[in-house]
This record gives structure tokens, sequence and C-alpha cells, in this order.
């Protein structure tokens, strides 16, 4: 129905900031969760800090993945709007890379957070990605961060800041 | 008389009429968005959300018509057409079909959107001495953040 609308999906590159993003960055909202007084329990708090530092390293995408999966299970239920906010954030800025076992094809597609462990979701994206269904065996995925924006996270001291 | 002068000093800004098409861009998109989460919500919540989203639309299909009629009392046009309406507006279409709370949550972000979008027009016809303007989007934020704090109530864990 309005097709334009979905085409425009999160900004990234140079038009990604703060005040733009649809989602809010991701980072955001986990300092939204850490402003709350009682929102996170000690050991959320600890894996929160390490997500952000994550978020603004942006080099680790599986490690990315599987540390926002962890705190999905354990905190959504509580946070939901917070972890939907950042799981379609991470979609916008996550890609999953499926290469074949000769390296000769290489295909890209958003990754999709529908499931709660990675396994589930490198299995969506490998359907998503083959070409053909008779190169599933040799096929890799891997993730990436793509089009990283330019509001990086703050350091770490300027977030435990933040939890007073 | 006043208000005739104010009328002209509003009709004549043509960053008023934009603001308020983008509203009444924004209104569409957020009502086709609703009437898709009416018809496709499923799961155990579904008669309550099936109306809920049901009162949204039709209250978002009133909106349209003031926001529109608004437009025309200042002397310009308003916008039509699904893909001008999408575009101006830039709302993100959902990827349905989606569970309960995704809708739920996927509508919140949406209002919230038409919330910053209306604040800057109602401060826009304050600024232009338009109170016409300013008070339907007074209204207008006045629903949308009545919707948004049930909407976020029902998320609430």
């Amino acid at each position: 129905m309005f097709e334009a609308a979905s085409t425009s999906t999160c900004q990234t590159g140079p038009d990604c900031t703060a005040e733009r993003c649809r989602w809010r960055c991701a980072v955001d909202v986990i300092d939204e969760l850490l402003r709350q007084p009682g929102a996170v329990t000690g050991e959320e708090m600890d894996q929160l800090l390490e997500f952000r530092w994550q978020l603004g390293q942006a080099t680790a995408a599986e490690a990315t993945l599987r540390l926002f999966s962890a705190l999905r299970i354990g905190m959504e239920r509580r946070h939901y709007l917070a972890f939907f906010r950042i799981r379609r954030w991470l979609e916008n800025h996550i890609v999953s890379v499926c290469r074949s076992a000769d390296g000769a094809h290489e295909q890209r597609v958003p990754v999709r957070l529908d499931h709660y462990c990675v396994e589930a979701v490198r299995r969506v994206s490998l359907c998503a990605g083959l070409s053909r269904p008779d190169r599933v065996a040799g096929t890799r995925i891997e993730f990436e961060f793509q089009n990283w924006p330019v509001v990086a996270a703050a350091p770490r001291a300027s977030a435990l800041a933040l939890v007073g | 008389m006043s208000t005739t002068k104010t009328a002209t000093t509003a009709k004549k800004d043509t960053r008023l009429i934009e603001a308020l098409n983008l509203s009444l861009g924004n209104a569409y998109a957020l009502m086709g968005l609703t009437h898709l989460a009416h018809w496709n919500v499923e799961g155990p919540d579904f008669f309550p959300l099936h109306k809920a989203f049901q009162e949204q639309y039709e209250t978002l299909f009133e909106a349209v018509d003031e926001i529109a009629e608004r437009v025309r009392a200042l002397d310009a046009y308003a916008i039509g057409g699904l893909s001008t309406l999408a575009k101006v507006a830039g709302i993100e279409e959902f990827k349905a079909p989606m569970s309960q709370k995704d809708y739920v949550a996927a509508l919140i972000v949406a209002h919230e959107k038409v919330v910053d979008d209306g604040v800057s027009t109602r401060d826009l016809a304050g600024s232009l001495s338009d109170l016409q303007t300013q008070d339907l989007m007074i209204k207008q934020i006045q629903w949308h953040e009545k919707t948004l704090w049930m909407l976020k109530s029902y998320l609430k864990g």
C-alpha cells in the first residue's frame, strides 16, 4: 500500500543521526534502560554495557547478535518496546553475507531477528540468501555491520556515568 | 478582526502548508498501517486488539479529513494519492505477519513520529499566530499521546 515508505528504512550512512533515527539508535535505547531506576539487574547492567561497547566497536557482528539474543531472552518480557527498537535497529545495520564454498558467489541479505537464537537467524539467512538450493552444503553465513552510522557509542566510562 | 490578519499571515507561509500536508501524510499512512494491524493481528488478544485498532483507524480517518480541510481553509491544496502520501509521511511499512506485540510496538513507533512532526506543526502555527491550526494540532497530539499511553500499557510485562 505504501510502497515508497517501505523502502525507506532506518537512516544509515552519513544521514544516520540520533535525531533522525526512527527506531532511535540502539545505544540511546540502552542508555534509557540504564537510566531507569530498578529497570535492570546488576548482571543485566554488565551485559548491557558490554553490548553497548560492542555496538560502538562495530567489528564483531555475530558476537553482538549473540549478546543481543541473550539479553533479549532475559529482558524482553519486561522491556518489550526497548528490545523491539533495538531489534529493528540491528536489522537495519547488520547484514548476513552468504558465501559459496568456492567463494565464487556472495549474496548479502538483510538479517531478520524474528528468532531468539543466532543459529535460527543464521538458518533463515541461509534460506533467504541461497540462489540455488543444491548449494546449501558448502554455503557459509557471516554477519557483518553495514553502513555503520556516524553516531558512535560514547566511551564506556560515560555509559557508566549514566548508571551513577 | 485579528483572526483575519493572522489567517492572512499563515496563508502566505508555505512552511505551514508543507507542515500540515506532512501531518496529513502521516495520519493517512498511520491509518493504513493501523488498518493492516486490525486485519492481520492474531493470537489470544485478537478480539481486544482488533477492536482497539478499528477505533484508532476510524479516529485517524476523521483526522485526515480535518487536516486536509484546514489546508483548504488556508487557500492551499491538500496532497493526495497513496504514493504521494506515503512518500511525504516516511512511516515505515510493517513486515506482516507479525506477533501481536510487534504490531503494537510498530504502531507506537509510528505514533511517536506523528507526534514529533505534529509538535513542529503546532509550534510553527503558534509562531504565525494561526490559533486555529495550532488548536487542531493540539487536539491531534493529545489523541496520539493518549493512544501511545494505551499501546505502551499493553506492552508492559
